[in-house]
């Protein structure tokens, strides 16, 4: 018996489900600000701490989904995401259609050896290798999301549904890595129904490309409620879930998930020791992008997250899958043991960004009241903003859910695997990182 | 259908709003005119965003300053440091000015912004009716030909700290130049001596009896008020390069090597160290402040005749002797 | 085969099998916050020189004893800078050529965190050092949390073998 609460029971939650217009607006601001963002960052003041670009991009939403969307909503930001949305209303034919009828593009299948997670997990090393002068350039931030914004659109029309999400987003495969572990899930409520009926309008109207029938994992499902929609049999529900519950022995895993797992730890560990450690060079380096600093820590970057801990993990794997009774190949082993970095990463990346953005969350007010830093003061505010500080508190807080996350990691190691001898491996991998973690945030 | 068309609406009123609200205010605000908007940046991006300000006699130059990398300061040349601004990066400080000589004047940042701060300037031209500013006296090196590159090394310093309150016991006895303005301006302290240890009158006085009138003499042309002008200006200008005790290890010039004479224009150097008496007793107040003014051909001392007035200039230079008097043990 | 969600009254009920949980809950908050001895060192004076460049301090990593009492001389080298101490209420503001000078006692033991305050550029987000009284003993109890995690972890799945979690 699976422990679940099934939000469609609700009248007035299926009804706010259900409702186009309700998801439509919120679409639409978040549309709204990402354009004023754009701009904000090409026209705006130069100093970040002042430009809505920076603050909001880098702190007010990065928290927001780390924090928020995430943990307790699964990949429901991508519900909201104004990122695809031109392109999807042109591939509809309008803005409330559903999808399969008029619309505009070529509708190809997105190459099948361009499949999984390994451009967005390459997307995010370039944000790691990048990042220090993208996150305090207003401009340079700015030119990245225009850049998102008009690539999803012209590969909406070229392929079919939303390949840019699937396939390219780097915040989209993250988002759907630890989507996995999140407490919300899209499935079918009785499968028989789906048996007896052969037009499949679920999978025509999913922008995901995703069948809801066979829907086993959180990690593609966008939570944009169309299949909810056009199902005759209101045959859909959303549920609640326990953390963690699309990771276990019979879930079924892949090779770029582990990939993406390990790019994520391995800027989690450096993205923790560039912004928040007391070592002044390497943020120069990390900043001073093309010169020889630079093209060092880029070097120290790519061998970590490409050799250092992909070694460890493969080592770790390699010795589970001797220690235990049965034999598979590495491959196999590689992709089934990457479920262990999801509660790890998801964890980690929450710790780092109490750190990083708590701080500077005394910016976001002034920049609400004065977004382009010209000296406006749009609701009346005080322009002075308060620098914050980690204090005991957020310290503690910090320490906590990194230990949150190696038990919940060791809970999946042990799960899926027979002993506890072949659980180690892994679990001394996920202490490992939690150590490194514990020491650049708190040590 | 009619709710398609609404929500199509809904999405370009929304887009719109977001794209005219901010390009109209910046076109607005450009269109406005009143304000001129500056910006300080480091001399390495790019200075002054304004390097010269038109203006005219008597019109009310409203300035809106603003800083897109660190601190920077802006004061008129020659001002009061009660008139310097500071300028937060992000924040916006207004200040007006009106100018009622036309002429060329010169704006310049007050607060250290990195190794090329002194390079920060800018000029505003006032054009139109009324006397044009009443312009400084000719410099005393060119008014007397000094030399102020020349070597001002003092043979000869007191052994120990000299005290104006003794020097004033001979008071009385001293020749009517020792005591001219004159005198005090063009020549060094350690010259004053020699010529006072050539006085048959004063024969009778010990070496160190006529250090304490030399000492005498400099106290009194420099009012306490003068003197902490003088620390202030240096702190605020100066003691980046020159160190805050003077001895020339200041942040700005590490990786200088020390000064040598003999390699005068050869590159940059430090500044000379100050806490040697030797360096400073040798200088009189002329050639002091021709440095000042004039800068340091190639050693890296800037010009700062446009920048400050007689009066701060000798105000600095009445702290400099202090320094040294009190580096004499 | 259809999956019926559990209600919500029923899932509660199982809270028996989250028992093992308050143990380990208890030993965990003892070992978060339970006041631990600290080795004495008789507090001294100190004077910590440090200099601020864009954008890294010097040094930037410092370690004092609990009760010292500090004078912080913040020398900037290349533009404004500014020193705040997390936890502490101390902050300095120096221009290049003007040394600021300010002291405090350290009695707060704890790995504290110094920021530049003034706004010195792209990166001043960024400028970060660290300032350890004492023993890090948040980090220690970590470590101890750390082992308390994975056992926990172990022993609430004792009585499960695979595929049935």
């Amino acid at each position: 018996m699976t422990t679940r609460l099934d939000l469609t029971r609700s009248p007035r939650t299926l009804a706010l489900l259900r409702s186009r217009w309700a998801q439509f607006l919120l679409r639409a601001i978040t549309l709204a600000g990402f354009i004023f963002t754009i701009l904000a960052g090409l026209i705006g003041s130069v100093v970040g701490s002042h430009n809505f670009a920076i603050i909001f991009v880098w702190i007010a939403w990065w928290t927001a989904l780390k924090l928020a969307f995430i943990p307790f909503g699964g990949r429901s930001w991508c519900s909201i995401c104004p990122i695809p949305m031109p392109g999807e209303w042109l591939q509809n034919g309008g803005i409330l259609q559903p999808r399969g009828r008029a619309g505009i593009g070529l509708g190809k299948r997105w190459p099948k050896s361009l499949r999984g997670t390994w451009m967005q997990a390459g997307g995010f090393l370039l944000i790691g290798l990048f990042g220090a002068l993208t996150l305090t350039s207003a401009k340079i931030t700015a030119i990245v999301l225009l850049f998102i914004l008009v690539l999803a659109l012209v590969l909406s029309l070229v392929f079919e549904r939303r390949s840019f999400c699937n396939y390219l987003c780097p915040i989209g495969g993250f988002t759907g890595l630890y989507a996995q572990a999140g407490p919300v899930e899209l499935r079918v409520k009785d499968a028989d129904i789906c048996a007896a009926h052969s037009e499949k309008t679920c999978y025509t109207a999913c922008p995901w490309g995703q069948y809801p029938l066979a829907l086993k994992s959180s990690a593609n499902c966008g939570l944009c409620m169309e299949c909810l929609r056009v199902c005759p049999s209101d045959n859909i529900a959303v549920n609640l879930r326990p953390w963690g519950s699309d990771l276990g022995p019979k879930t079924k895993h892949r090779l770029d998930e582990a990939f993406l797992g390990l790019v994520m730890l391995a800027s989690a560990l450096v993205d923790s020791a560039v912004f928040l450690g007391p070592w002044g060079q390497l943020k120069s380096a990390a900043y001073n992008i093309g010169s020889p600093d630079w093209f060092l820590f880029a070097g120290v970057f790519l061998v970590i997250a490409l050799g250092v801990l992909p070694g460890l993990y493969t080592a770790s794997a390699w010795l589970a899958d001797h220690l235990g009774s049965a034999r598979a190949s590495l491959r196999k082993s590689l992709a089934y043991y990457s479920q262990v970095l999801v509660p790890l990463g998801l964890i980690a990346w929450i710790a780092f960004t109490i750190s990083f953005a708590i701080v500077k969350f005394g910016y976001v007010l002034p920049v609400v009241t004065d977004p382009l830093g010209w000296g406006w003061n749009l609701i009346g505010l005080s322009k002075s903003a308060w620098v914050g500080e980690t204090t005991s508190f957020s310290l503690i807080l910090q320490v906590a859910l990194l230990m949150v996350g190696l038990f919940w990691s060791s809970r999946v190691a042990r799960r899926i695997s027979d002993t506890i001898r072949q659980a180690a491996p892994l679990i001394a991998f996920s202490a490992f990182i939690t150590l490194a973690m514990l020491w650049l945030l708190v040590g | 259908m009619r709710k398609e068309g609404l929500a199509r609406w809904i999405v370009i009123f929304l887009v719109l709003a977001a794209i005219v609200v901010p390009l109209g205010s910046w076109w607005l605000s450009r269109a406005q005119g009143t304000q001129i908007e500056m910006h300080a940046r480091m001399p390495e991006n790019g200075g002054w965003s304004i390097d010269t300000i038109q203006a005219k006699v008597g019109q009310p130059i409203q300035l809106r300053l603003t800083s897109d990398d660190v601190v920077h300061g802006f004061a008129i040349g020659k001002s009061d440091m009660e008139s310097w601004v500071s300028i937060f990066p992000g924040e916006y400080v207004e200040t007006t000015l009106i100018f009622e000589h036309p002429g060329k004047y010169t704006f310049y940042c007050t607060r250290w912004c990195g190794p090329n701060h002194w390079r920060m300037h800018g000029d505003i031209i006032v054009t139109g009716e009324g006397d044009p500013i009443p312009s400084d006296p000719l410099p005393l090196f060119l008014q007397y030909n000094i030399d102020i590159d020349a070597p001002h090394y003092a043979e000869n310093i007191p052994g120990s700290p000299p005290s104006a309150e003794r020097g004033a016991r001979f008071s009385n006895r001293l020749p009517d130049y020792a005591i001219d303005m004159q005198t005090y301006l063009l020549t060094s302290p350690a010259d004053l001596w020699l010529k006072l240890r050539s006085e048959p009158s004063l024969s009778d006085l010990s070496d160190m009896d006529l250090w304490d009138v030399v000492r005498w003499i400099w106290d009194r042309q420099n009012s306490s008020r003068t003197q902490s002008l003088g620390v202030k200006l240096f702190m605020a200008l100066a003691s980046a390069a020159h160190g805050e005790s003077g001895r020339g290890d200041g942040v700005m010039v590490r990786g200088l090597p020390v000064m040598d004479h003999s390699r005068m224009g050869s590159g940059l150097v430090r500044p000379p160290d100050f806490t040697d008496p030797h360096v400073l007793l040798g200088a009189s107040p002329a050639l002091l402040e021709g440095k000042i003014i004039r800068g340091g051909m190639g050693t890296g001392m800037p010009s700062w005749g446009s920048i400050l007035s007689r009066d701060q200039i000798h105000s600095i230079i009445s702290y400099l002797y202090t320094i040294a008097w009190e580096s004499i043990k | 085969m259809p999956m019926k969600a559990l209600p919500f009254k029923t899932a509660l009920i199982n809270w028996k099998r989250w028992a093992w949980a308050i143990p380990f809950a208890g030993l965990a908050l003892l070992i978060l916050f339970i006041p631990l001895p600290l080795p004495f060192h008789a507090p001294q004076d100190r004077l910590l020189r440090i200099e601020a460049s864009t954008f890294q301090f010097t040094p930037g990593e410092i370690q004092i004893n609990p009760g010292d009492r500090v004078t912080v001389e913040l020398v900037s080298t290349d533009v404004v800078h500014g020193f705040s101490l997390d936890g502490y209420d101390f902050e300095l503001k120096a221009d290049p050529g003007q040394t600021a000078t300010g002291t405090f006692i350290a009695d707060q033991a704890g790995v504290f965190r110094f920021r530049c305050s003034v706004a010195c550029g792209n990166l001043h987000p960024f400028m970060i050092g660290k300032l350890q009284v004492g023993l890090n003993l948040l980090f220690v109890r970590g470590i101890v949390l750390g082992l308390l995690a994975i056992s926990a972890a172990l022993i609430s799945l004792k009585n499960v073998s695979r595929g049935m979690a």
